[in-house]
């Protein structure tokens, strides 16, 4: 079976694969597997992005969305005349069958199905199907500098698919296209000297979790930490430093922060 | 005047980094037919709707250097998709011998197809643009025999002509302006930002003709646009012709073994890249953090490199880095943290810049916490930024662009930074400069950080751009409106020092030039083939007026799309893309092998567009010079050309290359072994000196003192300027109560300067445009959280960015991707005039940079790092105020419909 593994730790964001996927399906009818996308408006696949924290700890996260080609899918459900299922795992609306099928566009919980107004068809990403027939990698894969998107038999992929913790997946579809190194949320900050004027490395940051997990980070040559890839929830942290008196903060994380800098005084 | 390049120098005009001609063979015998015989069958399986694929470079270097190489699918005289090159397709891999760089316990790989940036993709679009030119036209109230009505530039419409009307008229108006001013009085501007092409040269195929027509028309000489302060800076300390840029050689393989922290200084690697380098820096920068080298930014902005890859960014204020860079000289003198044996060694004139940083010169020192305040870092957070350089090796990477480096007085940062790293060791294992585009120019190993490749083909000998004969009029493109503007006579001149162009010698900055050259009148004709100077250069509203001026008689615009300075031409020549001919091309850098191809016509061409060459060549046959021009060869002919001349190692027939379309030289041997960045110099000051008088780093500029020595805006020292006589930009002067934001403007993330800003699908990136309520996609505007509150500005807003020059409109785009007092927008937005010369919807923002020059003898452009305020404005309120150019017909997937600027048949 082929599947789509998306490492989002190599996305850079450069949008090659929705523009690839425009490359290939605007203007080219790939029947029996798509009639074309128009020209504007659909995104088979579509790159999302999202500023997380504040100045000056800010990152982005990039992640392309597209068709899951659900081993269950929700839309072979809603039709299963027009929808169907290759012996390859590639989960295709077919365009003849599906004609006038508005109905399919909400059937998919991702909202990866688009209605195309002028054929009044409803259509989505295929694995560029016909690439594959021919032996080749579908574009938006062939186009990512990175690696970041890949595609394969299930096997060859197997240890990254043991990776996906299933962070954008929905209950009950299945997909076979596994995302891994979700970025999740981040708490970052600052500690420093005030009297001194200077940062303080080596400080011990000690963050609590929701869950009661207990995980700890020294700050860098510039007075630094971070906490990557949280959960949304409540946080308990505490900073200790040699010779100076310790703080105690509680977060309600639920978007990336910044927390800020923090003084600390002399014990 | 005449040519004042100094002897022994390369030739520099000449973008492949050799004498071009001395290469160009005889005409070779016996061959043409097979070839003639082979594209016949060619083109007779297109015309039946075969499939075939064809090469094609997208790079968008202008010049004849390609990169990016693709391979192109086309059916039935159609673009199905462009797809990455695969290298072993042709070529087993044992004969290409891919690299591996080793370090840290990882392993970094040569990438075995090209590593397309996002455009390539989209570029068809650009091909099938709306906005194509696709036949001669004339404005229709300009008339050659009667009023030229020159105020109605930018004003009035476009009729159709033929080729034959077009060609006589710009042949008839060349010599009429001959014959009544002198050849002088003809500009031609052919200087780059457009396609890579070679036979059929985007650029300076005019200058071609105009050789042939005589040595003294007038040259636009384009500055070191994109790395300013390197050249008027940093080249009088330490030379490094010809860009006055650092050592580079193999610093991928050492970065990855020695450096511990990367600075990104004013450095975007994913965006400035695309266009020259494609994306693996990229790649090459997850595998420094996968192997732990620390990626730190310096820069205002989040930009797109910092956004996936810095561990830490410190958001300096734009074209405040001197003052940032003094207080870290302050600390490592003040606490002894530099290496003084390699200082003593290796420069001159260390004891000037004690003196001013210690505040002996002034009564300030410049401590960390004078800095603060002017730079907007925390005092606590500079002192950790010099702790950490001084303890751990750093090195610094730059892609040219932003406010770092084409700020006013830009020359101050970029030397400040040679005396940094001169203290910290210059060229020692770690500690060296790179810049993650432009690798191998002019086929340099100095100037290439990944491992070389074992020849370095060029097939120059077919370019046909940009023909340097050392014609004796020129004028600084800066300084081209005042020129034209400004009552000049040869006895009152206007006077500039450099010839300017980018690569020209360190001695050249001191000679003086003069517009008009002597005996000579001022401009009267300009024919440009590079029609972006409103939109690319300093102060373009200033350029709008001067090309309204009556005294311009006659403005010739040749470019495949209707855009920019084409809205202010008299005549437009249709010219086509690179798909609609065929060409040969080199890859140079981007590739991590030698690379030549063929690029077969892919479509034919659209309505009645030539390129370059064939548009310049219609106007050479009405002057009688045809033949001449076209140095007696088909196209095809040069491809042989182009082919014969490149230095391939193994044999190679031509034949065989046009069958497989591409050949590859592989990795040097023992790559490993060239010299690292500054490595030799390091090592060895005497026997591997410098460019620069002394040979060492000259800290004191001995050249700027004895040609300068009164100059206060570029001291033989570095010094941190502000402002000054000439430019009131910063927030500490008082121009900034009235215009309190500092906008950066770089090289734009999703054009390639003011290219491709009409392909729908990347308009519909979010970061691309902010469509505005009436439906327009304006050009972003970023803006801190914190300064928008009280403006009442939202994402999504209509902004007014505006100064004394003007005003441009952007999208609001409230982010914490941009530090607070400073706002962003990105240059090369499409022209889209509200008031000509006055104010612009498409939000070129260039056009209200100052047109002032970097400082008083260094003549490069400020164009980001400028003062401006921003306020709300109401859109549907502006359009009843200005009804023409809110009315224009629009397509928000495209932008302004080419029918307003053409009246239908």
């Amino acid at each position: 079976m082929k599947t789509f593994v998306i490492n989002l730790e190599k996305c850079n964001g450069c949008y090659a694969c929705q523009l690839a996927c425009k490359d290939e399906t605007v203007g080219n009818q790939w029947l029996p597997y798509s009639e074309p996308q128009p020209k504007t408006g659909h995104f088979w696949l579509k790159m999302t992005e999202k500023v997380h924290g504040q100045v000056p700890k800010v990152r982005v996260e990039y992640r392309p969305e597209m068709c899951r080609h659900c081993e269950e899918a929700p839309c072979m459900e809603a039709a299963p005349e027009a929808v169907y299922c290759r012996p390859d795992g590639l989960v295709i609306v077919d365009p003849e069958k599906a004609r006038g099928q508005r109905q399919l566009v909400d059937a998919c919980p991702y909202g990866a199905i688009w209605w195309n107004d002028e054929l009044e068809v409803p259509q989505k990403c295929t694995g560029c199907a016909h690439l594959v027939d021919e032996g080749k990698l579908p574009h938006c894969v062939d186009a990512c500098p990175t690696d970041a998107l890949l595609f394969g038999e299930e096997e060859e992929l197997a240890a990254m698919v043991a990776q996906d913790q299933g962070a954008f997946a929905i209950d009950g579809t299945k997909p076979r296209v596994h995302y891994v190194n979700p970025f999740g949320l981040f708490i970052s900050g600052e500690v420093w000297d005030p009297e001194a004027d200077l940062i303080i490395e080596g400080a011990t940051v000690t963050l609590e979790g929701p869950d009661g997990a207990v995980q700890t980070a020294a700050t860098d040559g510039f007075g630094d930490f971070w906490f990557r890839h949280l959960d949304e929830g409540t946080y308990r942290m505490s900073i200790e430093a040699d010779g100076f008196q310790g703080v105690q903060k509680t977060i309600e994380l639920t978007e990336s922060v910044n927390i800020g800098d923090f003084p600390l005084q002399k014990a | 005047m005449a040519d004042k390049r100094s002897e022994g120098q390369p030739d520099v005009m000449d973008p492949f980094g050799i004498d071009v001609d001395s290469k160009r063979p005889k005409r070779p015998e016996g061959r043409g037919e097979a070839r003639r015989e082979a594209r016949e069958g060619e083109a007779a399986a297109a015309q039946e709707g075969g499939r075939r694929t064809v090469y094609k470079s997208t790079g968008l270097n202008s010049f004849g250097i390609g990169a990016n190489v693709a391979e192109v699918d086309v059916e039935d005289d159609r673009i199905v998709r462009v797809r990455p090159m695969q290298y072993d397709k042709e070529y087993p891999l044992e004969q290409l011998r891919p690299w591996t760089i080793k370090a840290r316990g990882g392993e970094f790989h040569a990438n075995l197809k090209t590593l397309l940036p996002p455009y390539a993709y989209a570029y068809k679009n650009r091909v099938y643009s709306k906005n194509r030119i696709l036949y001669p036209y004339k404005r229709v109230d300009w008339d050659p025999k009667g009023e030229r009505n020159p105020q109605n530039r930018g004003k009035s419409k476009y009729e159709r002509i033929s080729w034959d009307e077009a060609a006589t008229l710009i042949a008839d108006e060349i010599t009429r302006v001959r014959d009544t001013y002198g050849l002088p009085s003809i500009l031609i501007q052919g200087d780059g930002h457009g396609e890579t092409k070679v036979i059929h040269a985007s650029h300076g195929c005019n200058t071609r003709l105009m050789n042939l027509l005589g040595d003294d028309w007038t040259y636009q000489a384009r500055q070191p646009d994109s790395w300013e302060g390197w050249y008027w800076g940093a080249k009088h300390m330490w030379g490094q012709e010809p860009l006055g840029q650092f050592d580079m050689g193999n610093l991928l393989l050492d970065i990855a073994e020695n450096t511990d922290m990367l600075l990104f200084w004013g450095c975007d690697m994913e965006t400035t890249t695309w266009g020259w380098q494609g994306q693996l820096p990229s790649r090459y920068c997850f595998w420094l953090t996968e192997i732990g080298v620390q990626q730190v930014y310096v820069c205002p902005d989040l930009n797109y490199g910092a956004a996936v890859h810095s561990d830490k960014w410190i958001p300096v204020l734009p074209n405040t880095d001197a003052a940032l860079q003094c207080a870290i000289a302050y600390v490592w003198m003040t606490e002894n943290l530099y290496d003084k044996e390699y200082v003593d060694a290796h420069s001159i004139g260390f004891d000037w810049l004690e003196y001013y940083i210690l505040g002996k010169e002034d009564g300030q020192p410049k401590t960390p916490e004078w800095a603060a305040p002017i730079c907007g870092v925390p005092s606590r957070q500079i002192k950790a930024l010099a702790h950490q350089w001084a303890k751990r090796r750093t090195s610094i990477a730059h892609g040219n662009g932003g406010s770092y480096i084409r700020s006013a007085y830009s020359h101050e940062p970029a030397r400040f930074e040679v005396c940094l790293m001169t203290m910290m060791g210059l060229g020692k294992p770690g500690r060296n400069i790179i810049k993650f585009i432009e690798w191998y120019m002019y086929g340099l190993a100095s100037q290439q950080p990944a491992p070389c490749y074992s020849s370095n083909m060029i097939v120059g000998a077919a370019y046909h751009g940009w023909d340097f004969k050392g014609t004796k009029s020129s004028i600084t493109k800066t300084l081209v409106p005042e020129a034209i503007l400004g009552d000049y006579t040869w006895e009152n001149p206007l006077t500039w020092e450099g010839y300017t162009v980018c690569s020209w010698p360190r001695e050249n900055q001191f000679d003086t030039y003069q517009h008009p050259i002597i005996g000579a009148q001022g401009i009267h004709m300009i024919w440009t083939d590079t029609p972006c100077w409103t939109t690319c250069w300093n102060g373009g509203n200033s350029m709008i007026e001067a090309l309204r001026s009556p005294k311009l008689e006659c403005v010739v615009a040749q470019q495949p799309w209707m855009e920019n300075d084409c809205l202010f031409a008299d005549i437009l020549l249709p010219i086509n893309t690179k798909f609609e001919e065929e060409d040969i091309g080199q890859d140079n850098g981007a590739a991590p092998f030698g690379l030549i191809y063929h690029e077969a016509q892919a479509i034919k061409p659209l309505g009645e567009s030539l390129s370059d060459y064939e548009a310049v060549g219609e106007v050479a046959k009405k002057l009688g010079v045809y033949d001449e021009y076209i140095g007696g060869k088909s196209v095809e002919e040069w491809v042989e050309v182009g082919f014969d001349c490149a230095d391939k190692p193994d044999p190679i027939t031509f034949d065989e290359f046009m069958e497989k379309g591409y050949y590859i030289t592989p990795t040097m041997e023992n790559w490993e072994d060239l010299p690292r960045g500054f490595g030799p110099f390091c090592e060895d000051p005497e026997a591997n000196p410098l460019q620069s008088p002394s040979g060492k780093i000259e800290i004191y500029a001995t050249g700027l003192a004895e040609h300068f020595p009164d100059d206060d805006e570029r001291p033989p020292v570095p010094h941190f300027i502000p402002f000054g006589k000439r430019h009131q930009e910063s927030l500490l002067c008082d121009r900034a109560k009235e215009f309190p934001f500092l906008i950066v403007s770089n090289h734009p993330r999703w054009r390639l300067h003011a290219n491709m800003d009409d392909i729908p699908w990347i308009r519909e990136i979010p970061t691309c445009k902010v469509k505005g309520p009436d439906g327009y996609m304006y050009e972003p505007l970023w803006i801190n959280p914190k300064d928008a509150k009280p403006l009442g500005i939202e994402s999504g807003d209509v902004v007014k960015i505006f100064n004394d020059r003007g005003w441009v409109l952007g999208g609001a785009w409230v982010t914490e991707r941009i530090r607070p007092g400073v706002v962003y927008q990105d240059h090369g937005a499409r022209l889209d005039p509200i008031e000509a010369g006055v104010s612009d919807r498409g939000g070129a923002n260039n056009l209200i940079a100052p047109a002032k020059t970097t400082s008083q003898h260094a003549a490069g452009e400020v164009t980001s790092g400028f003062l401006v305020n921003v306020e709300k404005v109401d859109v549907f309120e502006l359009a009843k105020q200005y009804p023409e150019a809110f009315n224009r017909p629009y397509d928000p997937a495209e932008g302004v419909d080419i029918s307003s600027w053409i009246q239908e048949a």
